[in-house]
C-alpha cells in the first residue's frame, strides 16, 4: 500500500492515477459505518424467497426438456396416486357396498375378455412400477446409486422390470 | 453489516496489491479488468449504502421438523416391499388388515408430500392449504375403516386381488 502512495506522490504516476482507464483514484470513495441495533431475522418461506430474487418456479416446465430422471420421478408419484385412489375406492366402496364388491369381480367374467386384460393392466403396472421404483427410491436414501449415470442405469433397469412384470402379470 | 463492506473492499485491495507489477511496467496489461471493476464501482457506487441496509437477515422456514417421521416412512415402505406381495400370494385376515393400515398410512404421507408441494399458501391462500390436509385425513381414516370393515365382514382386501388373476372369461372358453 504505501508503495502505492509513494508512487502516487510522483507527477508521471499522478496522470496515470487520474486516466481514465487506470485511474486509481476512482477507486477511492469514503465510506461510512454506521451503527444500527440488530433487526431480527424476517421469517421467509420458500416461495417468498423466491419471489424476491426475482428466481422463476423451478424446474421451468415450458423450458426444461423432458429427460428420464425428470418423467420416472413425476410417474412414481403418478402411480402412486393411482394406487392410492384404487386403496381409497375399494375402502369408501367398501364402508357403502361392502357385499357388492366380490360380485362385481365375478362380473368380470362375462364381459369381453379384453376388459379383464385391461383390469389386470391397469392394477399390475401402476404397481410393478411403483414397487420397483420403490426400491430405487430407498437405496437412494442410503446414500447409493446417486451420481448420473447410476441414476440413468437404474432407471432403465428399473423401466424394464416393471414393464416385464406387470406384462408377465396381466397375461397371468 | 460492516462484515459485507469489509469483504467488498477486500477484494478491491486486492487487486491493488497486484498493481506495482503493473506499474513498473509502465504500460499496464490488464486494463480490461480495471474498466470492468470501474464499470462494477459505478453502478454500485449510488446505492451501496441502500444495498447494504436491505440486507436484512431472513430465515427460511421450511417445513417443520420431518426428522422423527422420515424414519417410520421409510420403514413402512421397506415393510410394504414385503406385505404387498404376500398379501396377494396367501391371503388371510391378519395380512389383510396389515395391508390396510400400513398402504393407508404410506398413501396418506404420499397424499400429504403432494398437497404441500402444489396446494401452496402462496397460490391458494392461507385457508385451503389447511382445508385440503384436513380433507386427506378425512379421506385416510375413512378409507382405513372401510377396508378393515371389508377384511372382517366380506371378501377381503387379499382375496379379492387375487380373485381378479383366478377368473377364466368365459367367452374365451367358448373359442
Ligand atoms: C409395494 C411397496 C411400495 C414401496 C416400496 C413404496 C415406496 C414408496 C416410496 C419410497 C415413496 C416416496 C417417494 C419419494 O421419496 O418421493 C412412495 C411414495 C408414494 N407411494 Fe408408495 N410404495 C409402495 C406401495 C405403495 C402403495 C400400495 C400405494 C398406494 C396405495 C402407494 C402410494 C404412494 C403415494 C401416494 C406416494 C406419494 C408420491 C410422492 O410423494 O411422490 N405406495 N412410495
Amino acid at each position: 500500500m504505501s508503495l502505492i502512495f509513494r508512487l502516487a506522490g510522483r507527477q508521471a504516476c499522478n496522470q496515470f492515477l487520474k486516466n481514465e482507464k487506470t485511474g486509481l483514484l476512482n477507486f477511492i470513495r469514503p465510506v461510512t459505518l454506521q451503527a444500527k441495533p440488530a433487526q431480527p431475522p424476517v421469517k421467509e418461506g420458500h416461495d417468498e424467497r423466491n419471489m424476491r430474487l426475482k428466481r422463476p418456479q423451478s424446474p421451468h416446465l415450458t423450458i426444461y426438456a423432458p429427460q428420464l430422471t425428470s418423467m420416472l420421478s413425476i410417474s412414481h408419484r403418478a402411480t402412486g396416486m393411482v394406487l392410492g385412489a384404487y386403496a381409497v375406492g375399494l375402502g369408501m366402496g367398501a364402508l357403502v357396498f361392502p357385499d357388492d364388491i366380490p360380485c362385481w369381480v365375478e362380473a368380470l367374467e362375462c364381459y369381453n375378455p379384453a376388459l379383464l386384460t385391461s383390469v389386470k393392466f391397469m392394477l399390475s403396472f401402476p404397481l410393478t412400477y411403483h414397487f420397483w421404483n420403490g426400491i430405487r427410491h430407498l437405496i437412494w436414501d442410503t446414500g447409493k446409486f446417486l451420481t448420473i449415470k447410476e441414476v440413468y442405469l437404474t432407471g432403465y433397469a428399473m423401466l424394464a422390470l416393471a414393464i416385464s412384470t406387470s406384462i408377465a402379470l396381466t397375461v397371468m | 453489516m460492516a462484515l459485507s463492506l469489509i469483504f467488498k473492499n477486500s477484494a478491491r485491495t486486492q487487486v491493488l496489491s497486484k498493481l506495482p507489477a503493473n506499474l513498473l511496467k509502465v504500460k499496464p496489461v490488464n486494463t480490461r479488468v480495471f474498466s470492468q471493476l470501474l464499470n462494477n464501482a459505478n453502478t454500485t457506487k449510488g446505492s451501496l449504502v441502500s444495498v447494504v441496509s436491505k440486507n436484512v437477515i431472513a430465515k427460511r422456514v421450511m417445513s417443520g421438523d420431518h426428522s422423527k417421521l422420515w424414519p417410520i416412512e421409510k420403514g413402512v415402505a421397506i415393510a410394504l416391499l414385503g406385505v404387498v406381495p404376500a398379501t396377494f400370494l396367501m391371503p388371510n385376515v391378519i395380512l389383510d388388515d396389515v395391508f390396510a393400515v400400513m398402504v393407508v398410512m404410506h398413501a396418506h404421507w404420499g397424499f400429504e408430500a403432494c398437497a404441500v408441494d402444489y396446494i401452496r399458501p402462496i397460490i391458494f391462500g392461507a385457508a385451503i392449504p389447511k382445508i385440503s390436509l384436513g380433507i386427506i385425513y378425512v379421506i385416510s381414516a375413512l378409507t382405513l375403516g372401510g377396508l378393515i370393515y371389508y377384511n372382517h365382514h366380506s371378501a377381503g382386501i387379499g382375496k379379492t386381488i387375487r380373485r381378479i388373476w383366478e377368473l377364466e372369461p368365459k367367452q374365451t372358453a367358448k373359442n
